[in-house]
């Protein structure tokens, strides 16, 4: 049944109950009043016979005990008052004592009978009163019940059930609606729980098939490249045999864009796994001079070609909690990037300090053109680029700032850029997870 | 040395035994898809077996299996291959001795070739990146 025809049903109940009851109290009030009155008029007509057996005849007397005898309503009671009164206009003792014993009689017989009656009503009323609270009680926990059943409970579960899908559970579905409103919303939630049980699947199904893609577009553009990039290097190494110098140069030409193109593609789908999450970082409590240093020891190659210096703050106690070849990446990129701007003979410093709200931050800092205002937020989206190298050593492919960033956010850690035209710039990221082994050790002991 | 190379796709095979033979100096005898590659290593005797990872008829891993079951058990395998999700490099390294991601330079891949007959990893590497 619906809750709101319950609940009417309810109210009329109530209402229609009390009712009944206060008419019939009022009823029963009126009646007592009535017995009461009649009660009183008894006593009073039987102290007027007891109070005539003594008086002696007078007219006036008459007179007034004939309006008394009018106003008596009851015939039996009028007949026996009307004797005493001719007996006492008849003055003759005898007679009136007789008729007054009997008209006494007649008003004592009244008297206990309106008494009768009047408990017999009281006890009636107080049935009453009993009834009308007893259904008002009976009412309200009816009220308590389905309120209680219907609404409190059913909401309390549906609403569990709506925080499940906070935490990714959406399987549950109201098997047996109820038949009320509540039903109804029940009813609204199992359509709305498919519907993101249909979307998730298409989500998985999409996931998926970019996974797949993923996967194929790597082999099938890897494939060729194998081929292509191996045959020009056996040509450039002269394994093969000598070439006129134009041929080695468009040869070698042609192997620099490929080594682009191999980058390129990598670049590409590392930033397509790791933005689709399918690149879980393995993380270890690693030394940071031990890790920086051999992350620069690998681009020392590039940095003395580019006749730049690499400078290393060096911070023996710091340990940070990483993944070292994600992260390998992404200083790399940096210092990479730096020298590529740097000037002949520049140096690029890559320094530790500690942030306003805790955090380690690694900054790579250049002597290059620095980079303008509005290009500063642009350059870590993908594609993007600002003006171009002064030392053009590597092509770009625009991607290095956008997986670094990526990176760094999959370690919980922002990344920016402040720079000064002319001076140089400043790639700082931040490590949440870093400590001081000598504080660990010191704790430890 | 005597080099079995299987690798379905003409030019890269073509690549790769040129950059074995000019650079490595080895002697390369070639075959097309897993099921030869399975043959060859059976009937002859290798001192290192190379497998794409994807061919027809049997996958590299398919050939390797087949060939460590068929006996050839101290014969090195290295795989080639450029698909390089974690999952598919974790399954190379269990059946062969080595990885090498393609693409590759041709001084490159002789050397890996060396270094891993000389180092045979003891673990699958976790989460490479297109390196």
């Amino acid at each position: 049944m619906k809750i709101r025809t319950q609940l009417n049903i309810l109210t009329a109940l109530i209402i229609g109950g009390s009712g009944f009851a206060g008419y019939q109290a009022y009823d029963a009030r009126r009646e007592l009043d009535q017995f009461e009155r009649a009660m009183n008029e008894a006593m009073e007509t039987r102290s007027i016979l007891l109070m005539i057996e003594e008086l002696p005849y007078h007219d006036e007397t008459f007179r007034r005990l004939q309006v008394e005898r009018d106003r008596i309503l009851e015939p039996e009671r009028k007949k026996a008052f009307a004797d005493a009164i001719r007996s006492y206009a008849a003055r003759s003792p005898v007679e009136l004592r007789r008729s007054i014993r009997k008209a006494l009689k007649v008003e004592s017989q009244y008297f206990l009978n309106n008494r009768g009656r009047k408990t017999e009503i009281e006890s009636r009323f107080e049935k009453l009163i009993l009834l009308s609270w007893g259904s008002l009680a009976i009412g309200l926990f009816w009220l308590l019940l389905t309120v209680h059943a219907s609404i409190f409970t059913t909401v309390g579960r549906l609403s569990r059930r709506m925080m499940d899908f906070l935490v990714d559970r959406y399987s549950f579905q109201f098997s047996q609606p109820d038949a009320n409103e509540l039903g109804d919303l029940q009813r609204t939630f199992n359509a709305l729980a498919q519907k993101v049980i249909n979307t998730m699947d298409d989500l998985k199904r999409l996931d998926q098939a970019k996974s797949e893609f993923l996967s194929i577009a790597s082999h099938e553009l890897r494939t060729p490249m194998t081929s292509i990039k191996g045959s020009l290097s056996l040509l450039t190494s002269g394994v093969i045999g000598p070439l006129d110098v134009n041929a080695l140069r468009l040869i070698k030409i042609a192997e620099g864009e490929t080594d682009r193109l191999i980058r390129l593609i990598n670049d590409l789908l590392d930033l397509a796994k790791i933005e689709s999450g399918n690149l879980p970082l393995s993380l270890r409590w690693e030394s940071w001079d031990e890790f920086c240093g051999k992350t620069l020891d690998g681009l020392t190659g590039l940095a003395m070609k580019a006749n730049v210096r690499l400078e290393q703050m060096s911070l023996p106690a710091i340990e940070v909690n990483i993944d070292r070849d994600r992260l390998q990446q992404v200083i790399t990129n940096l210092v990479s990037n730096a020298v590529k701007f740097s000037p002949q003979g520049g140096i690029v410093r890559v320094t530790v300090g500690r942030s306003t709200s805790g955090d380690l931050v690694v900054s790579v800092i250049d002597q290059g053109p620095g980079i303008a205002q509005e290009d500063r937020d642009l350059i870590f989206e993908k594609f993007r680029q600002g003006a171009s190298a002064s030392n053009p050593i590597v092509k770009g492919t625009g991607l290095g700032l956008a997986i670094a960033k990526a990176l760094v956010s999959e370690h919980g850690g922002s990344i920016g850029v402040d720079s000064e035209i002319g001076k140089g710039s400043t790639f700082w990221f931040t490590l949440p997870q870093w400590r001081e082994k000598a504080l660990a050790e010191k704790k430890a002991a | 040395m005597h080099i079995l190379l299987a690798e379905d796709d003409p030019a890269v095979s073509i690549v790769t035994r040129m950059c074995l033979e000019k650079i490595g100096g080895h002697t390369v005898e070639l075959a097309a898809d897993g099921a030869e590659a399975v043959d060859c290593a059976t009937r002859r005797s290798y001192d290192l077996i190379i497998l794409d990872g994807m061919m027809p008829l049997k996958s590299g891993l398919q050939a390797a299996q087949e060939i460590r079951a068929a006996g050839i058990v101290t014969t090195p395998i290295i795989f080639l291959s450029a698909k390089i999700d974690d999952r598919d490099v974790a399954s190379f390294l269990s059946v062969g001795t080595g990885f090498i991601p393609k693409p590759f330079e041709p001084t490159e891949i002789c050397a890996r070739i060396d270094d891993i007959l000389a180092n045979p990893p003891t673990s699958a590497p976790q989460g490479i990146l297109n390196r």
